[in-house]
C-alpha cells in the first residue's frame, strides 16, 4: 500500500507530465538544470511539511475554513524556504524571483493537503507527499536539463556542447518551455500506451 | 499619463501575464477548450485582478512596509485574495444576478489561480504606485482573456485535427501555446522606453 | 453562534502561530541575507576598482556614493549606484567613474531580471566591457553595429531594449550626480 502511495506521484500520477498540475513554476523557472532541481527541492519541503502539519490538525479544523487555514499554513512554509534561499543560496533565490512565494497557488500542494492529507493517516499522507514532490522535482529537472542543453549548450552551468554549437536560444525563451513540456508529455503518453 | 499607456501596452501585448511570466497556466489548459467558457473566465479574472491589486497595494505599503513586517507579505496576500473572491462571489450574487449566472462558477476557482497573487507580487517588484498597480492589474486581466480567448479558437480548430494520438489533448495544446508565444514575441519591439 | 466563534477562533489562531513562527524564522536569518546584499556590493566595488586601498561613504541626496582612494591617499574616482526600469524589471548598476566624471572605469550589473538568453547578456563580460574607459562627458550612445565614437557602445543583438535601458539608467545617474559633486 504504502509502496504504490510513494510510486504513484513519481510515475503513474506524475503532477508534471500526467496530471498537468503546478505549471506556472515548471514552465517558469526551467531555464536551467539547477534551477529547475532548485523549485522541485522547495516544492517537496513546502509540500511534505504542510501535508504534516494538515494531517496533525485536521480534526480541529472547521470544515467551511479548511482551504483558509491550509493556504495560511502552506503560506508559511513558503515563507521559510523563501527566506531560507535567500540567506544561504542569494544567486538561486534570485533566479527564481517571485515563482517562489508563487508555490503558494501551485495546486499541486493545496490539491494533496486537501484531496490526500486532510482523509488520510500521517504516514500514507506524508509517503504520499514524498511521492509527489519528487515526481515534480524530477519533472523540473528534466525539463530544465533539456532546455539548457539546447539552449545554452551547458548542463549545470558546464558547457557540454561543442564550440560549434549554436545553441538554440529560443528554447530557453518563454516559447521553449512550451514546446519542450508539449514533448515530453507527448513522450510519456506514447510510454504508458504500450 | 505616458507611462501608464505603456504600463497597459507592454502588459496585455509584451510581457503578456500566461505566455511570458506563464501565470494562470492552469485555467488556460482547463477551460480554453471553449470560447464561451474562456470569456467567463477572462472576465472573471480581470475583475478580481483589478481589485485585487489594489488592495493588495494600499495594504502592502499602508501596513506591511510602515511596521517592516516583509516577512509575512505572502501569507496576508494569500488572505485578502481568498477572502476577495469571497466577498466579490457574495457581493455579486445578491446584486447582480445575471453577472453571476456568467462569473459564479468561476470565481472560487480564482483564489488558486496564480495569475492574482502575481500581479500582486509583481507589483511590488516592480516598484508601481497605485495607479500604475491598478492598470497594471486591470491589463494584465485583460492581456490574460485575450490569450485565453485566442487559445479558445485555435483548440475549437484543433478538435476537429487529424493530430497522432499521443499528441492529442495537453500536448497539443502546450505546443500550441509555444507556437502563440513566439507570434507574441513579435510584439517586444512595440514598447520603447 | 458557537459555530461562527468557533470558525473565527480557529482561524486567527492558525494566523497568529503562523506570524509568531515567521518574525522568530526570520529574526534569525535577518543578518545573514542583509550581510549577503553587502557582499555583493563590496565584491562588485572591488571588482570595479581593485586599485583602490581605501573606500569612503560620501552621501549625496538620496544616493550613497563610494570614493575611492589609493594607497597615497589621493581620490581616484568615484563607485555609485544606479536603478532603473529594464525590459522586464529592474536594473541595478554600479558604475566606476574618474574624479573628473568625465570618463568611465567599468560597470557591474548587481541585479536583473533580463530574459535569460537574450536580455541578461547585459550581465556578460563582453557587454560590460565596453563601458571600459567609456567617455562620459558627452551622454552615452548606443549604435546597432560597430561604434565609431568615443562615447558609443554596441546594443546587444535581440535585446536593444535591455542594452538601451542600461544606457539611460546609466546617463540620468551620471546627469544627476555630476551636477551635486561638481557643485561641492
Amino acid at each position: 500500500m504504502s509502496k504504490t502511495n510513494f510510486l504513484k506521484g513519481l510515475w503513474k500520477e506524475h503532477p508534471v507530465l500526467r496530471q498537468l498540475l503546478g505549471m506556472c513554476p515548471t514552465l517558469a523557472v526551467t531555464t536551467t538544470a539547477i534551477n529547475g532541481l532548485s523549485m522541485g527541492l522547495a516544492v517537496v519541503f513546502v509540500l511534505f511539511f504542510s501535508s504534516f502539519v494538515v494531517s496533525l490538525i485536521k480534526k480541529v479544523v472547521p470544515h467551511q475554513v479548511r482551504i483558509a487555514v491550509y493556504t495560511v499554513i502552506i503560506a508559511t512554509f513558503v515563507t521559510i524556504v523563501d527566506i531560507f534561499l535567500k540567506a544561504q543560496f542569494p544567486q538561486i533565490s534570485r533566479a527564481l524571483g517571485p515563482y517562489v512565494p508563487l508555490i503558494v497557488v501551485n495546486c499541486i500542494i493545496l490539491g494533496r493537503c486537501e484531496a490526500f492529507a486532510s482523509k488520510h493517516h500521517m504516514a500514507d499522507s506524508l509517503i504520499d507527499a514524498l511521492g509527489m514532490g519528487f515526481g515534480f522535482a524530477w519533472g523540473l529537472f528534466l525539463l530544465g536539463s533539456i532546455r539548457e542543453i539546447l539552449g545554452a549548450g551547458s548542463i549545470m552551468g558546464i558547457t557540454i556542447m561543442p564550440q560549434a554549437y549554436n545553441p538554440l536560444i529560443v528554447m530557453i525563451l518563454p516559447a521553449g518551455a512550451f514546446l519542450v513540456l508539449g514533448l515530453m508529455v507527448a513522450i510519456m503518453n506514447r510510454i504508458e500506451q504500450k | 499619463m505616458n507611462s501608464l499607456i505603456i504600463i497597459f501596452i507592454s502588459t496585455v501585448l509584451v510581457n503578456n501575464f500566461v505566455l511570458s511570466y506563464f501565470l494562470g497556466i492552469c485555467p488556460f489548459l482547463g477551460v480554453s477548450g471553449r470560447l464561451e467558457s474562456a470569456f467567463g473566465m477572462g472576465m472573471a479574472v480581470t475583475f478580481v485582478m483589478t481589485i485585487a491589486t489594489a488592495i493588495t497595494w494600499l495594504i502592502y505599503n499602508l501596513v506591511l512596509v510602515k511596521f517592516g513586517l516583509f516577512f509575512l507579505e505572502y501569507v496576508v496576500f494569500i488572505l485578502v485574495i481568498a477572502s476577495l473572491v469571497q466577498i466579490v462571489e457574495m457581493f455579486i450574487r445578491k446584486f447582480s444576478p445575471p453577472l453571476y449566472q456568467a462569473l459564479g462558477i468561476y470565481l472560487p476557482l480564482i483564489t488558486t489561480n496564480c495569475a492574482i497573487l502575481g500581479a500582486a507580487l509583481f507589483m511590488v517588484t516592480k516598484g508601481y504606485n497605485l495607479l500604475e498597480s491598478v492598470v497594471f492589474g486591470f491589463s494584465g486581466g485583460l492581456g490574460f482573456s485575450l490569450v485565453l480567448l485566442i487559445m479558445a479558437g485555435i483548440r475549437e480548430e484543433m478538435y476537429y485535427a487529424d493530430v497522432p494520438p499521443v499528441f492529442k489533448g495537453a500536448s497539443l495544446t502546450l505546443i500550441a501555446a509555444g507556437l502563440l508565444t513566439l507570434v507574441f514575441m513579435g510584439f517586444s519591439g512595440l514598447v520603447s522606453s | 453562534m458557537k459555530d461562527t466563534i468557533k470558525i473565527i477562533g480557529v482561524l486567527t489562531l492558525v494566523c497568529v502561530i503562523c506570524a509568531f513562527f515567521l518574525s522568530f524564522i526570520f529574526a534569525l536569518a535577518r543578518e545573514k541575507i542583509e550581510g549577503n546584499n553587502n557582499k555583493i556590493q563590496q565584491e562588485a566595488i572591488y571588482r570595479l576598482a581593485p586599485s583602490a586601498e581605501k573606500v569612503t561613504e560620501v552621501k549625496a541626496g538620496n544616493d550613497v556614493i563610494y570614493k575611492l582612494f589609493d594607497n597615497k591617499g589621493d581620490l581616484i574616482g568615484y563607485v555609485f549606484l544606479a536603478e532603473g526600469q529594464g525590459y522586464q524589471g529592474k536594473i541595478k548598476i554600479l558604475a566606476a567613474v574618474n574624479p573628473c566624471f568625465d570618463e568611465m572605469k567599468g560597470i557591474e550589473i548587481i541585479d536583473s531580471v533580463e530574459t535569460p538568453g537574450l536580455g541578461d547578456k547585459i550581465q556578460g563580460e563582453a557587454f560590460k566591457r565596453q563601458f571600459n574607459n567609456l567617455i562620459i562627458s558627452l551622454p552615452i550612445e548606443y549604435v546597432k553595429d560597430v561604434p565609431n565614437k568615443d562615447n558609443q557602445i554596441r546594443a546587444i543583438t535581440g535585446a536593444t531594449v535591455s542594452s538601451r535601458a542600461v544606457v539611460n539608467i546609466l546617463n540620468d545617474k551620471i546627469n544627476q550626480l555630476r551636477e551635486r559633486l561638481l557643485e561641492k
